[in-house]
């Protein structure tokens, strides 16, 4: 079965010691976020979520959502749990206090996130699709819009969705054609259908705050036309109160792979009235903001769901009893040794830890620049810091997805047969991890973000807030032996990716198929020096440590070794590939295919 | 013809202006004008008009110290001066009266043999002759100067039936190599060539612009950039210019024009215009024109005039659909749209291109001369003729016919050929007999588009070429982006070592960019220290001081011959020639500072070089240090090719030639007279003063910091390259050579470009053109 335990110690670990969580509780506002306070709140968020999320994980699944005429039923319980979830306050961590919210910094949030999407990442979708639509909200809208619906939102009372894709238009949204004409009074009448809206109607709130890019009737043709525009499934009278429905219907839902228990709508607007969010024909502008806030959310998923899978996974492993050691029986007494003798099914478990904690390591690193882009007095700091994010969202999104899938098919695989049947629950994370690779900008579509857009963005001055803290650490570390089993091995990787990076970006100025056909595998090798940079830092950390807990630090350094033993070689392929060009892909006839 | 003294009679803009650039040439000036009704000072014009120019920016002397050569003067009490004048220059008021009075007072004055000339450019030389002596016409030409006269290229000469042929053969050959002009000879009509088609232009934009409901933003980006034309368009043009000039131009060509020119039918001026200017707004000048900005309490706003209304909006940048396509397609893309960008070009080209051509053989023998007249008289980048074969000239006589225009008899002519072509590399032009003439250069001339042309590179790579250009000498020009020094320039340059040392006698740094070069390509090497690539960058540094030191110690002589802005690693490039021989407007500068670097592809060190051995130096190395730390420390750019002579960016014997097509052939010449026999120069060895002189320097940036002249990181890198220039660690004993001086360079180089605010202000210059006070 599957099973699942908060992981507070790595958390604490990566908050309070790789980390420096006192520079965080000097922002503004975030003053009282004190270890003991984290603490708690991570417990409670994780009792929370172990007790009452985590049992309606594969029941919800098992039932899916159900559609009858226009009406959306969740899965049974849901709808308690969801009550009893915002009434916790655990959907208002992160928002702003003005309008309800804890102020809380997104470090503590964004862990919070990991443990509800480890234990139910279905139920997830719906508090995270209205803290998408919140943060644009807060970002553009007029101060009236967010006095009248954030509030709201911010209790649980009413959920958000965001309408983007339409049946002719995914990626690429300057193919919108729902229509936004403009009403005497200053709103607008939205008319379209849009489709895979995730939230988009369910019974767990009594009211749904759309956000819908359309077009008005005289906006420029393309991408430059689209606008933001916010629409209440049942309008909101002027004393706050709810009033009519709103010409907005939900007209199927989608069966799926995964997610079984989130319901992915088609949604018809048929005239429904709405409100310009932010400035007009800006409505890319303000969606982004959007995105980018889901983007580190749906990395997140990917976390979560990996961290629910090893769990799973060392559970099974230590329990099953199969087969002999290699070198000798190991339990003599027993029918079988366990499944942990196994050198490769120790492969599995280790790369599963090793990504996992990783990837929670870069989370909160970019979760806390991003606390420091929204907070921090110095404008220069801030600015080096939206700068990081932005980099880093990418790199956050595509391949914290694509190692949460990949660690969720380990965690099936090392269950054997056991993990292809429902039963256990492993291959629902398979399923459930898949989606997260494809929505909130397909990773292939991450990765030409990076290469793109970050990094020729100002000359490249985004990745100097990667690239020089790293060189800066090997060069500090290179007269420390007690880490050189990291050092040359880091050293050479960077190295590797700066010659990457160089050689494509001039590739690039010439013929932009070069940063296509790099992309994905620039960005796995990016993200790879990334966890490599964390754990050396983490090993550091715990080799300092490893007297005061040496189960802990111990196997913290270990997991690094392994990282640096077994993963990060990986860099070497990657360059290969990344130099290798797109002539070879490009030449390849298409008839041929 | 010699001539030695030039007198100018009028101190008005042009007059004085003339006066100046005359200095320039080295060259001495009576300048007079009238006596002012009630002056204490009978002089009060000419010298008010000395102290203008010394103050005028951009500077109409060369250099400072020209003024000196200008005699000031009134026209009652001086014109006796005239009589030691080889050429007299009238400048003075457009009024027919005026000048034929003052030209025989000049007349009863003047030394036999000597020329006179004027400057008008409204009235017909036969009208300004009339009543004058044989003698006089003789002697009598116009000469057109553009404003400003040391700037503009342009030179339009007139010469009478009287005029005596070695008179026009002097005062061209004079404006050509000594003014640097570029010289066409013109008939007697109304404006000449250049104003003829260029005021016919604005006028026909205007228009245009109106009639198809354009605002000014989108006309001027549709007149400007797509058709090689300034950016400033017809709209910020006129601005620039002043509108009040237009209903003057308008009336001489009125009463000048013959009946039925198609100008006389587009002569009118808008009520738009004439409100304007009764209103002061007269362009930048006045109160503002088509654009003004509007200084509120929120800053400053550029706005533009809505033609239809007249009311001024702030400047929106436009956007049409047609401009997105010329990006892509160019010239004929945009022409074949259909929105009214695309109408906008197409009417106005038609009309201005169509005009041009219907005026030969009336205003010009040959199309040669007009295209030259539009290029250096108004800086379109292709003359019309030029740009009717960029569309084509049957495509341009098909679009004539569309517009409802007559077909001149020369595209008649041209039938389905070019205007140009190109016979065995050699370009040729089609004449009124519809016969192909080659364009031949004037001796003396030699252009490196024409050898383009003609042969193939010996070596080239995605950023530079060498040519063989003739006696065994061979040149090196750039081709990168505003011909930025990268590591492609730095390979071929060394590969250039390799050749010239096998089979040629020397090689010229040269090229026809608008500029020798701007320095390295900073977007490079922001890009590689935003990743920190630090070794990469270093080997970079390295790679370019070997390159320089190789061109300097090569077995053959080294001429740069720049033109424009030479800054940063383009001005090293040329401190490690041999020689340079320099077009007069060459802006040099060791401006690194300003991105927060030093100058450290030899830079520092041939600037310590050349002011130690400086003979006029006084005794110590202590005052040689100071003046590089002052030159490079506040990035000097000297303002001509003469000024750079100060600051020894070039040397006291280095070459200056005034006429940019005559650059290459004295470059090339002063190679080979260096060729025979060459030694290269002997290793650098010298002694510097070390922490005491970097003691020194380092008081005075504090002070100017506190004084509030110095920013926080002028002071770091003030320092940095006070620490090089002072020899680092070293003392007066001790002997340094040329890789010690390399070696600090670089030391200082790396320390600078590993502080964020060095890249801060990298990433500002690259993104603002600007540099980042921080």
């Amino acid at each position: 079965m599957a099973s699942y335990k908060t992981p507070l110690r790595d958390m604490r670990f990566v908050y309070n010691e790789l980390f420096d969580a006192e520079a965080i509780r000097v922002l503004p506002g975030c003053e009282e976020a004190t270890p003991d306070l984290v603490d708690a709140i991570l417990q409670e968020a994780g009792r929370f979520c172990e007790e009452r999320l985590f049992p309606l994980n594969r029941p919800g699944d098992e039932e899916g959502c159900h559609f009858d005429n226009g009406k959306v039923t969740t899965p049974a319980g849901l709808k308690e749990a969801y009550k009893d979830f915002n009434e916790m306050g655990w959907g208002a961590l992160a928002a702003d206090p003005e309008y309800g919210g804890q102020g809380l910094p997104n470090a503590i949030s964004m862990l919070v996130e990991e443990i509800m999407c480890s234990t139910n990442f279905a139920f997830g979708l719906y508090p995270g699709l209205t803290h998408g639509a919140y943060n644009a909200l807060v970002a553009r809208a007029s101060e009236e819009l967010k006095q009248q619906f954030l509030p709201h939102m911010v209790t649980g009372q009413w959920s958000g969705s965001m309408c983007l894709t339409e049946p002719q238009c995914g990626t690429d949204l300057g193919l919108i054609r729902t229509k936004a004409e403009p009403q005497a009074d200053g709103s607008y009448h939205i008319t379209g259908t849009k489709m895979f809206i995730t939230a988009g109607e369910h019974d767990l709130t009594e009211n749904i705050i759309h956000l819908v890019l359309a077009r008005t009737p005289d906006a420029p043709k393309g991408i430059k036309g689209i606008s933001l525009f916010l629409v209440p499934k049942i309008r909101v009278n002027g004393d706050g109160s709810l009033g009519e429905s709103n010409g907005v219907s939900c007209g199927s839902i989608e069966h799926k792979m995964g997610i079984n228990a989130s319901a992915t709508c088609v949604m018809n607007f048929d005239g429904a009235e709405g409100y310009l969010v932010g400035r007009l024909n800006k409505g890319m502008e303000a969606m982004f903001i959007m995105m980018n806030s889901e983007r580190l959310a749906v990395g997140i998923q990917g976390l979560g769901i990996g961290e629910a899978s090893y769990q799973g996974a060392v559970a099974y492993a230590r329990e099953r009893l199969q087969g002999r050691a290699l070198t000798g029986a190991k339990a003599p007494d027993q029918s079988a040794d366990s499944l942990l003798v196994h050198p490769d099914v120790r492969r599995m478990l280790l790369t599963q830890r090793a990504y996992v904690q990783g990837n929670r390591a870069l989370a909160v690193w970019v979760a806390r620049e991003l606390d420091h882009a929204k907070r921090n007095p110095d404008a220069k700091r801030r600015r080096e810091a939206e700068d990081f994010v932005a980099l880093m969202t990418p790199i956050v999104k595509a391949f914290m997805t694509d190692t949460g899938s990949e660690v969720a098919n380990l965690g099936m695989q090392v269950f054997g047969g056991h993990g292809y049947i429902r039963e256990h629950g492993m291959e629902q994370y398979v399923r459930d991890a898949r989606i997260a690779q494809i929505y909130e900008g397909t990773n292939g579509i991450q990765a030409m973000d990076l290469v793109g857009r970050k990094l020729p963005a100002h000359m490249g001055r985004y990745l100097r807030r990667f690239f020089h803290p790293v060189r800066d650490y090997l060069e500090s570390k290179e007269q420390d032996f007690s880490l050189h089993a990291f050092l040359m091995p880091l050293a050479k990787a960077f190295g590797r990716l700066q010659k990457a990076t160089a050689v494509l970006a001039q590739r690039g100025l010439k013929n932009p198929d070069e940063m296509g056909a790099a992309a994905t595998d620039y960005l796995r090798l990016f993200a790879l020096v990334a966890l490599g940079y964390l754990w050396m830092r983490m090993a550091e950390v715990a080799q300092l440590k490893r007297e005061q807990d040496p189960l802990f630090y111990q196997a913290k350094v270990d997991t690094a070794r392994f990282y640096f033993e077994r993963i990060l070689p990986q860099s070497g392929a990657l360059f290969a590939s990344v130099m290798a060009g797109s002539r070879g892909m490009m030449e390849f006839d298409d008839e041929a295919f | 013809m010699d001539i030695n003294k030039v007198a100018v009679i009028g101190a008005g803009v042009m007059g004085a202006g003339i006066a100046a650039h005359i200095t320039n040439a080295g060259i001495s000036v009576v300048l007079l004008d009238i006596v002012p009704k009630g002056a204490d000072n009978r002089n009060a014009i000419a010298e008010g008009a000395v102290q203008q120019l010394l103050k005028a920016q951009p500077a109409p002397f060369m250099h400072k110290r020209n003024a000196r050569l200008v005699t000031t003067g009134n026209t009652e009490d001086h014109l006796e001066l005239l009589a030691e004048c080889d050429w007299i220059i009238e400048a003075v008021i457009e009024r027919l009266d005026i000048k034929q009075e003052l030209y025989r007072k000049i007349d009863a004055v003047r030394k036999p043999g000597s020329v006179v000339s004027s400057n008008t450019s409204t009235i017909p030389l036969r009208d300004l002759l009339a009543g004058q002596s044989e003698r006089f016409a003789a002697d009598f030409l116009i000469t057109h100067f553009f404003n400003p006269p040391r700037y503009m290229r342009l030179l339009e000469i007139t010469s009478g039936e009287q005029t005596r042929a070695d008179v026009v053969s002097g005062i061209r050959d004079f404006c050509d190599r000594a003014l640097g002009k570029g010289v066409v000879e013109c008939k007697d009509t109304p404006g000449f060539i250049a104003n003829r088609i260029g005021i016919f232009w604005i006028q026909v934009a205007i228009l245009e612009a109106m009639a198809l409901g354009l605002t000014v933003e989108e006309a001027d980006a549709v007149m400007g950039r797509p058709l090689g034309i300034p950016k400033t368009g017809v709209f910020g043009l006129s601005d620039l210019v002043g509108i009040d000039l237009m209903p003057h131009l308008m009336e001489s060509m009125r009463r000048t024009l013959s009946a039925g020119d198609p100008f006389l039918d587009k002569s009118t001026i808008p009520d738009l215009v004439s409100g304007m200017i009764a209103d002061g707004y007269t362009g930048r000048k006045g109160k503002g024109g088509f654009y003004r900005i509007n200084r509120s309490a929120d800053g400053k706003v550029k706005e533009s005039i809505d033609l239809a209304s007249g009311e001024y909006h702030p400047s929106r940048k436009a956007r049409l659909e047609s401009l997105e396509a010329s990006r892509e397609g160019g010239l004929k893309a945009l022409v074949a749209h259909p929105d009214k960008g695309g109408q906008y070009a197409r009417r106005v080209l038609a009309q201005v291109l169509g005009y041009a051509a219907s005026l030969i053989p009336e205003i010009a023998d040959d199309i040669l001369a007009v295209d030259t007249a539009m290029k250096l008289g108004y800086a379109w980048k292709y003359g019309p003729f030029e740009l009717i074969d960029r569309l084509g000239a049957p495509a341009f006589s098909k679009l004539l016919e569309s517009e409802g225009l007559p077909v001149p008899p020369l595209l008649q002519l041209a039938a389905d050929q070019s205007l140009y072509r190109t016979r065995d590399g050699r370009l040729e032009y089609l004449d009124t007999g519809g016969v192909y003439q080659e364009v031949r250069r004037p001796d003396g001339v030699l252009l490196l588009s024409d050898i383009k042309r003609r042969s193939e590179p010996l070596a080239k790579n995605g950023s530079a070429a060498l040519w063989d250009i003739g006696d065994g000498v061979v040149c090196l020009e750039y081709t990168s982006k505003m011909n930025a020094m990268d590591p492609e320039i730095l390979a071929l340059m060394r590969e250039a070592v390799a050749i010239v040392s096998k089979g040629y006698k020397a090689l010229v740094l040269h090229n026809e960019g608008d500029n020798y070069s701007v320095g390295a390509n900073l977007g490079l090497l922001l890009f590689a220290a935003n990743l920190g690539t630090w070794d990469q960058i270093e080997e970079m540094v390295e790679g370019g001081q070997e390159t320089y030191k190789a061109l300097k110690y090569a077995p053959f002589p080294v001429v740069g011959a720049p033109s424009g802005m030479a800054l940063g690693g383009g001005c090293e490039s040329l401190l490690h020639c041999d020689a340079v021989q320099a077009h007069a407007e060459t802006y040099v500068g060791l401006v690194e500072v300003g991105v927060g670097l030093v100058p450290a592809w030899g830079g520092s060190k041939e600037m310590l070089q050349r002011w130690m051995t400086n003979k006029r130096r006084p005794g110590g190395p202590m005052p040689a240090v100071i003046k590089c730390f002052e030159a490079i420390s506040t990035a000097s750019v000297a303002k001509s090719a003469a000024e750079a002579k100060d600051y020894l960016f070039l040397r006291p014997d280095d070459g200056i030639t005034m006429n940019r097509d005559r650059l290459l052939a004295d470059a090339k010449t002063r190679a080979l007279a260096m060729a025979e026999g060459y030694q290269p120069p002997e290793p650098i060895e010298i002694r510097l003063p070390g922490p005491t002189a970097k003691a020194a320097m380092e008081m005075a940036v504090k002070g100017v910091h506190l004084a509030g002249r110095a920013t926080v990181h002028d002071v770091v890198v003030s320092m940095a390259l006070a620490e090089l220039l002072s020899g680092g660690d070293t003392d007066i004993t001790e002997t340094l050579g040329e890789d010690d001086l390399l070696r600090l360079e670089r030391e200082a180089f790396m320390t600078l470009i590993r502080h964020p605010d060095t890249l801060d202000r990298m990433e500002h210059m690259l993104e603002t053109g600007k540099p980042l006070r921080n």
